[in-house]
């Protein structure tokens, strides 16, 4: 038996078998409350028709499209952690992972939700499924919108499988642990029957490396294809090559930013800061800092192109619509929030600062989100005939629709860190073991270090 | 038949990864290790061939690139063709995407489908191994076992002192009849 290894397992799961605390159990209502208001929301909607939402006009998106590309940019940050940077030896990535991937899971949840009510009539969604249909018609494979069906679909199925097989060993852990007979039962039945079986072990290492090398063009592919929404459409704004690699980046950009909201008052409350360290936060934020670049160029070259390529309607729309028409405001914030405050980043203070880097992400989730409004609202609310110009207004739908989400959310994540745990124990001890021989090892927990013989 | 499970707990993975040396270097057979993560070290010294997963994940990749593409041209271009923004009714860049993803979902569901069922052999909640208390206190936190099954009670007896005699701790012959296995 090792000690360290059982130092590292009882400090990562104790808080899994602690009972929950008043704050916890507080912040639990908040969000089963949020989440009421989702479903009565919802049901509003369903049974009166998506005229209660406000874009109820020429503006045919607003909210709706808004928050589902807003919620699958937030995951991609997940998947990015957990995949590319396992693919790329990043060792710091191993602590930050599981709970990285279960936002990924349901911010994905969050955004499928937009698109299956947006239909109008949820009750016909399986059309868009490929079915031998008695009208003689299949779906129509040529558009964008089932392109992101198929691949929304796909990105939820792969993430869910990924985080699962990394969890499996976890799991067993905790079955092994359990204080009492029904915890066990109910970790023993998601384990599976795990015994870390030398052989079983041999295809897991095998198994879950490939499922990393298929999620990382997932990572690429899945906003590219999001952003084939807009892009393939001729309308400007939105008619833009740039859009797949522009989208990608403001994707982790946002995703980062919810980790850090996330991880950081969770790795102080649930007492697992020796693994989820300064280190950590500071190499997330130079993360920020990099796709904050890539997309203050994205928003460059979107005004380069409208210049260079003469069209009257590209300039009008970004040159005079959106720093000077009526959504003003949301044009000039998203851009202090993408590409002003991250800036801040370049000083090792502020990526240390626990107040600043918790700002700074929020205005980030923030400023991206009002990126969505911008492309999708600005862009719609002048199209080129002028006759069919409107303004698009929210109403207390689409606003508690999207504070439900959000709640809804939360909630998830809340009882993420309460049944499962948030590290991953079985890769944090490797790790420990494969770095204890080494010299520098500038990601490892802070509990002790087995010496060397 | 009785399946005899000796079980014995070394004191951490280069302890572990010596004795499987030993005991493989002494012809033991059905030897297996119990860790709480993989150790390095550990598919060579159990002489495990290398898994067969990677062929696994491109068949199914193949038969999802294949099945998505077959899809669409059934769809749109056999079964009801329609004139999309005057796209031919058969044309390759369009279906890109949907091949592309369908292959990825095929390709993670093979593999998790052949890790769990084909190599995992799970859902299996019970096992020899778990009768042992002192097992399932550590081994999948920090305790680092080996495992050597057999049928032949002589034999079973001869691997738990050789066992304690390379060191091990809480070591333990589980019989269990080999119709429950």
């Amino acid at each position: 038996m090792s000690a360290t290894d059982e130092s590292l397992t009882a400090s990562l799961f104790a808080y899994v078998w602690r009972p929950a605390s008043r704050g916890y159990k507080q912040l639990l209502a908040l969000g089963l409350a949020g989440t009421a208001l989702l479903i009565a929301s919802l049901t509003l909607l369903i049974s009166t028709g998506i005229g209660v939402w406000g874009n109820n006009n020429t503006v045919g998106w607003g909210f709706d499209i808004i928050n589902f590309v807003w919620w699958i940019g937030i995951g991609h940050a997940g998947t990015l952690i957990s995949a590319i940077l396992l693919m790329f030896q990043q060792q710091w990535r191993t602590s930050i992972n599981r709970a990285a991937e279960a936002m990924t899971l349901f911010a994905v949840v969050c955004a499928l939700m937009y698109p299956t009510v947006h239909t109008g009539r949820p009750w016909f969604d399986w059309w868009m499924l490929p079915y031998p249909s008695t009208l003689g018609i299949g779906p129509q494979f040529k558009s964008p919108l089932l392109w992101d069906v198929v691949a929304v679909t796909t990105y939820g199925t792969v993430s869910l499988l990924f985080w699962y097989v990394g969890l499996i060993p976890d799991l067993a852990a905790l079955r092994d642990r359990s204080p009492s007979r029904t915890a066990r039962i109910v970790y023993g039945v998601f384990a599976l029957g795990w015994r870390g079986s030398g052989r079983h072990w041999s295809h897991w290492k095998l198994g879950y490396l490939l499922l990393a090398a298929l999620s990382t063009p997932l990572v690429l592919s899945v906003h590219s294809v999001v952003s084939f929404d807009f892009a393939v459409s001729n309308l400007p704004g939105w008619h833009t090559t740039i859009f797949p690699p522009y989208f990608v980046a403001g994707a982790v950009f946002s995703g980062f930013a919810m980790v850090i909201v996330l991880l950081l008052p969770a790795s102080r409350v649930l007492g697992l800061t020796h693994v989820i360290t300064p280190k950590h936060f500071d190499a997330m934020n130079k993360i920020i800092l990099a796709t904050g670049l890539m997309v203050t160029y994205g928003y460059a070259m979107e005004h380069f192109m409208a210049w260079y390529s003469g069209s009257e309607a590209e300039a009008t729309l970004f040159f005079r619509t959106r720093p000077t028409g009526p959504y003003a405001a949301a044009y000039w914030a998203m851009l202090f929030c993408n590409c002003v405050v991250p800036q801040v980043f370049w000083s090792a203070r502020a990526r240390n600062s626990p107040p600043v880097m918790f700002a700074v992400a929020v205005l980030v989730l923030i400023g991206m989100w009002l990126e969505r409004f911008v492309i999708i609202v600005v862009s719609l609310h002048r199209d080129f005939l002028t006759s069919s110009w409107a303004l698009y207004t929210p109403t207390w739908v689409d606003v508690s629709l999207f504070t439900g989400s959000l709640l809804f959310f939360f909630t998830n994540m809340l009882l993420f860190f309460k049944f499962v745990p948030a590290v991953a124990a079985s890769e944090v001890k490797e790790q420990g073991h494969e770095a204890a021989g080494a010299k520098t090892v500038p990601f490892m927990p802070q509990v002790g270090i087995e010496a060397q013989p | 038949m009785t399946m005899h499970v000796v079980l014995g707990e070394l004191d951490g993975p280069r302890e572990l990864l010596a004795t499987v040396k030993t005991l493989r270097g002494e012809h033991v057979r059905e030897l297996d290790t119990h860790t709480p993560y993989p150790v390095h070290g550990l598919d060579e010294a159990l002489g495990l061939p290398r898994s067969t997963i990677p062929w696994w994940a491109f068949f199914g990749g193949l038969a999802g690139a294949v099945t998505a593409y077959a899809m669409q041209l059934y769809f749109n271009w056999w079964e009801y063709p329609l004139n999309i923004a005057n796209k031919p009714p058969h044309s390759p860049a369009v279906y890109v995407p949907v091949t592309f993803e369908l292959m990825v979902l095929f390709s993670a569901l093979t593999i998790v489908g052949a890790l769990v069922v084909r190599f995992w052999g799970f859902p299996r909640p019970h096992h020899p191994v778990f009768e042992h208390e002192p097992f399932v206190q550590t081994a999948s936190a920090s305790g680092f076992w080996v495992s050597v099954s057999t049928r032949i009670a002589d034999d079973a007896e001869r691997a738990k002192a050789r066992l304690e005699a390379l060191g091990a701790k809480n070591v333990a012959v589980i019989r269990e009849p080999e119709e429950l296995l």
